[in-house]
């Protein structure tokens, strides 16, 4: 079986629970529009309808077909999304993390600030921030109870859409003129993209393709 | 503490624990040690005992009953492993004297947990 690139995104329950769906289908879709194989599961194994509850949403990237469709859970993620930086304080979100995996967080703080709040920083291979918030300062609420099913807001109208263009930076994964057709904040996207900060450890691999930053 | 409380997901309450609906029952007078909501906080309530009169309405307010009066020293204690940050004990407050400040402004008092639940 292709090795299959997963990507874990950690979001709060209802405040944040959209921003953190339109990162997962907003980035795989733009990573299937090069043709690859993509899974986005939503919400499983959580309580995504209690106000500030951790949840996550996951992706899968693979060049060839992603055969196992019944396990929803990323338990070895290569790139772990946190869109709310508090989270890193409460959640081990590191747990299962490849050797040399990735931590984005959506945070203004300093990236050695952020450190000190990850006792097990050592599995990390790189950590990026961007400051989402600052740069969008939305966060889109969906009460429609459709699951994203019909959504009158649009995907990333939001902090999704400078999160989603770190991630295209950091992790080459996808292109950002892909991401441009299908977010709708298209500038935060952009400067998500260029303003993404990237610290590299000495465990860093260039396992994921053309890591730049 | 004599018995052991029922482990969390657990939905059996004992017949002798068991009352019925709308029933007032004692405030909580131990901490169990599963279910700690801390990381559900992104600000935390921080209070200045200069400007509070002690008038309790935070521990009536608080869902978790994380605020509770401790006599000896006349100062309101805080319990910040079940906190989740809902801000009701601020809106609530009518003297002003708790301030919501980011979690991260803080070095610890979350407890860091390996799965959501």
């Amino acid at each position: 079986m292709a090795k299959i690139h997963e990507i874990t995104v950690w979001t709060r329950g209802v405040i944040m629970d959209k921003e953190g769906r339109d990162i997962a289908s907003a980035f795989g879709d733009a990573v299937a529009m090069e043709g690859k194989h993509v899974q986005v599961f939503d919400n499983y194994e959580d309580l995504p309808d209690r106000v500030l509850v951790t949840t996550r949403k996951y992706v899968r990237i693979s060049d060839e077909e992603i055969e196992h469709k019944y396990v929803y859970t990323n338990d070895h993620p290569d790139v772990v999304v946190v869109a709310e930086p508090t989270i890193v304080k409460g959640i081990n979100v590191l747990k299962g993390l490849k050797e040399g995996g990735l931590l984005i967080i959506n945070t203004n703080r300093p990236i050695d600030y952020m450190l000190q709040f990850i006792p097990n920083a050592d599995e990390l291979g790189a950590i990026a921030t961007v400051d989402a918030d600052g740069i969008s300062g939305v966060r889109t609420i969906d009460f429609s109870g459709s699951e994203g099913g019909v959504d009158a807001v649009g995907v990333g109208a939001g902090i999704a859409a400078p999160i989603v263009g770190a991630m295209a930076r950091v992790t080459g994964m996808a292109k950002k003129e892909n991401l441009a057709k299908i977010v709708k904040d298209v500038a935060g996207m952009e400067r998500g993209y260029n303003e993404v900060k990237l610290q590299k450890f000495r465990k860093f691999k260039s396992s994921l393709g053309s890591l730049q930053g | 503490m004599s018995k052991k409380l029922p482990e969390f997901g657990t939905i059996n309450v004992p017949h002798e624990r068991a009352v019925p609906f709308g029933a007032v029952t004692p405030a909580p007078v131990h901490v169990q040690e599963l279910f700690m909501t801390s990381n559900w906080r992104i600000v935390r309530p921080v209070i200045d005992n200069e400007k509070c009169t002690r008038c309790l309405t935070c521990y009536i307010a608080c869902p978790d009953s994380c605020w509770s009066y401790n006599e000896e020293e006349d100062v309101m204690e805080w319990n910040a492993g079940f906190c989740k940050g809902c801000q009701i004990c601020i809106k609530q407050c009518p003297s002003d004297a708790l301030t919501a400040v980011p979690e991260l402004d803080f070095p610890d008092g979350v407890v860091r947990l390996e799965k959501p639940f």
